[in-house]
């Protein structure tokens, strides 16, 4: 009857939504880039104004450059050991030659001037080293995330995590890097040759062996109008490299964290919203029957969101919807109770009238009147009897019956009762013991009978049947009472047996019809714990009603 | 002298019917639309008989209260409560109260003045010494037609006019079913078959309260009820 098939939850459409927000590493990466490039433009500026630096303590000072190089004269080469030795200085070199000191005085100026991180050259213009300071590996690499005690723990756990995600994603500064090939340093030939040219040439280089890159910056040395040398500053990226990673890992870390924290809080709160939309639909739908009839009510949520608003718009809903149908329900029964004033009033002033003095002929007048009024006392005598039944099964005694004696006994008085109807009993042999009460039972089976017998054609038998079902668990009685006549119309099956729903059209007898008779069947079929319905027989030429009610079992008394 | 009966109905046409009525059978009658002012009349000199209505204009239960106040000024005043509502929750209200009979709206004038003969009838005979025509007998059962009481081996049986009524019609012919139309029409009511069945219900009640193994009264379903004579 319902289809509770949702194509698309709220929690998968909400996941959806937030795919969105993958977007984000994306951009964290374009802009991580865009921080790369900066930097390494501020390492060649600063690189740019180091050699500019040196080359300004190194102008104008020809005498530098006259003594010959000491440490060979090959195309701007150097040999290995000397690049690792210590600063050649007159105190711990054995006394040298006066080119050699003068190329001394060159490097004490440099040695001053040096970074820890960078590598100054001075060559002159035959490309001579004339000074070296400083080492490309020294620089100190800054370890990839410094642990910092004030992270959280999750933090680190995730950073650790993630780490060798980064380290395959990510170049990693490495200080293994080999810059030497066939045991020589190559200086870098076109800024040299550019600053060599008199202008200052920035570039950078991969090392041979392609695991780090060089920046490199060379400036011209001017003795008056000539260039006489050249300073090259040499750095390698790793710090930007180790500074650019940094911020990657950071920031993918905080991304990572707030989609996951995110995706977890959104898959909760869709959850509960899910949760509170669907208990608010099967509230709805426990609330009113398969018969549209309200059977219990919604309770108001207090929540003060669109959910809890639904929630009490249902519920006065229902609430009214319930309303409605108790004041159809005892309608007939506050009727009756507000027109028998009225009635008492006639009644008693044509009493009064009765025992007056009056002329013969007015007496058939009166004896009319009072035929009248007594029918109509009978109407509201019927009209009550659901509401009184309702009443008095709240206090009914149940005890243990025969339900075939009663039922047996009763078939005896409708024979009496209905003379022109041929009624036939089909009914074990043995008792079948009930729960419940015999006045009730035999009350309901009357108005089966009548109705059987008010729709049955002429002569056809009213057939009251009763069989016991042995069903899996606990042991049934039905009790279906059959008669020839018009079938039930389709669209009332489900009403009939509601309070003030008649299928009758207006001819029939002239006995009121309020509808109530099935009504107070289906009352005491209820208060037996049964049920009952109406069907038409499978030829169609008539009509069963069926009460199935629950045997009592042994232990019951 | 004649009998003095109190009439206390809010509603105007029927309290001016029933007095002109029961002035007809030679009744005196005061009626009185409220509680107050029948309350302060009828203390001052009770009636012979009230007869009541439950529902007092705006004082729902004002009968109620009515019946509690004369039952208390007098034990042995006749009371009858006339009132539209017919729920065995009011009829069983107001008969614990002490009133001798409850009847609705429904009942007719002659109905209603036999009834109240019969209750005046039952207040004088009470005294007097049992006439020995028009007894029934019925092992246990005595029922004294004259002054309508009933008697349970020997002790009395509280029955209404109604209940009398009833019990008498079954007993008269043990063995006899008789269905609720034949009841109604001996106890001079006019109610549906549940009114009867609680009815029923009430006497057998009584009747136990005396003796827990009485079961004289059968229910015979689709048809009625009949006196089974009993073993003893």
């Amino acid at each position: 009857m319902k289809s509770r098939r949702v194509a698309l939850g709220i929690r998968a459409q909400l996941l959806l939504v937030l795919t969105v927000f993958l977007a984000i590493p994306w951009l964290g990466y374009e802009y991580v880039r865009e921080l790369e490039r900066f930097l390494r433009d501020a390492q060649e500026r600063t690189l740019a104004g180091t050699a500019q630096a040196v080359a300004t303590a190194l102008h104008d000072r020809p005498r530098l450059f006259e003594a010959a190089p000491v440490l060979g004269n090959t195309l701007a080469t150097e040999r290995t050991p000397a690049a690792d030795g210590p600063p050649v200085v007159p105190a711990v070199a054995p006394p040298p030659a006066p080119a050699g000191q003068r190329s001394a005085e060159i490097e004490q100026i440099i040695q001053g001037l040096s970074r820890t991180t960078a590598r100054i050259w001075v060559v002159n213009r035959d490309l001579d080293v004339l000074a070296r300071a400083g080492t490309l590996k020294g620089a100190r690499t800054p370890s990839p995330i410094p642990a910092d005690a004030t992270l959280p723990r999750l933090w680190q756990w995730l950073d650790q995590l993630l780490h060798p995600f980064y380290a395959l994603v990510l170049k990693q500064p490495t200080e293994e890097f080999n810059e030497e090939q066939s045991g020589r340093i190559l200086l870098p030939a076109r800024e040299i040759d550019g600053a060599l040219a008199g202008i200052l040439t920035i570039d950078r280089r991969q090392t041979p062996d392609g695991k780090a890159v060089i920046v490199s910056a060379a400036h011209p040395i001017w003795v008056g109008d000539q260039v006489r040398g050249a300073v090259i500053v040499e750095e390698t990226t790793n710090a930007v490299l180790a500074e650019r990673n940094r911020a990657f890992e950071r920031l993918f870390s905080i991304v990572l964290a707030t989609l996951l924290i995110g995706s977890v809080a959104l898959t909760l709160y869709a959850s509960r919203l899910s949760a509170r939309i669907r208990r608010l639909r099967d509230e709805a739908e426990a609330a009113i029957d398969e018969h549209g009839r309200v059977r219990g009510a919604v309770a108001a949520s207090v929540a003060g969101d669109e959910i809890g608003d639904l929630s009490r718009s249902f519920s006065s809903v229902i609430s009214r919807l319930s309303q409605y149908a108790s004041y159809q329900q005892n309608m007939a029964s506050r009727l009756s109770h507000e027109l028998r004033t009225p009635v008492a009033v006639v009644r008693s002033s044509l009493d009064n009238l009765r025992l007056s003095p009056l002329p013969d002929e007015t007496r058939v007048y009166i004896e009319r009147a009072q035929l009248g009024l007594n029918r109509l006392t009978h109407i509201l005598t019927r009209m009550t009897e659901a509401t009184r039944l309702e009443q008095s099964l709240g206090d009914a005694e149940r005890e243990r019956f025969d339900l075939v004696k009663v039922v047996a006994g009763s078939v005896d008085g409708y024979r009496i009762a209905y003379p022109a109807k041929t009624i036939v009993l089909e009914s074990p042999g043995d008792g079948i013991p009930v729960l419940g009460a015999p006045d009730l039972i035999a009350q309901m089976l009357d108005k089966l009978v009548a109705n059987a017998s008010e729709f049955a054609i002429n002569d056809a038998p009213i057939v009251v049947r009763l069989t016991r079902i042995e069903e899996s668990s606990e042991a049934q009685v039905r009790l279906a009472v059959e008669n020839e006549g018009p079938p039930l119309p389709l669209a009332m099956q489900g009403r009939l047996f509601d309070s003030m729903v008649s299928v009758r059209s207006e001819h029939v007898g002239n006995e009121p019809h309020l509808g109530l008779g099935l009504y107070i069947v289906r009352l005491i079929a209820e208060f037996h714990g049964g049920s009952v319905r109406a069907e038409n027989r499978i030829d169609g030429r008539g009509v069963i009603v069926t009460v199935t009610l629950p045997e009592a079992s042994s232990s019951q008394l | 002298m004649s009998r003095r009966i109190a009439i206390v109905e809010d509603e105007p046409a029927i309290r001016a019917n029933y007095a002109d009525a029961l002035r007809k059978q030679g009744y005196e009658v005061v009626a009185y639309a409220d509680r107050p002012t029948a309350l302060a009349a009828l203390r001052t000199r009770l009636p012979d008989l009230a007869l009541i209505d439950i529902g007092l204009a705006d004082d729902i239960d004002g009968g109620f209260a009515l019946c509690r106040e004369l039952r208390a000024l007098s034990a042995s005043l006749p009371i009858i409560f006339l009132s539209a509502r017919d729920s065995d929750f009011d009829i069983v209200a107001g008969l614990r109260l002490g009133a001798d009979d409850y009847l609705t709206k429904d009942v007719s004038l002659p109905h209603l003045t036999a009834r109240i003969a019969a209750l005046f009838r039952r207040g004088d005979l009470l005294s007097a010494p049992p006439s020995v025509e028009d007894v029934i007998e019925r092992g246990p059962l005595r029922l004294d037609g004259k002054r309508l009481t009933a008697y349970w081996a020997g002790k009395r049986v509280d029955l209404t006019l109604t209940e009398f009524w009833m019990v008498h019609t079954l007993a008269k012919y043990p063995g006899h079913v008789k269905d609720r139309d034949s009841l109604m029409r001996d106890a001079n009511i006019v109610v549906d078959d549940s009114t009867i069945t609680s009815h029923i219900k009430r006497i057998r009640q009584k009747f136990m309260a005396l003796d827990a193994k009485f079961d004289c009264i059968a229910t015979v379903y689709g048809m009625g009820y009949r006196w089974n004579p009993g073993e003893v």
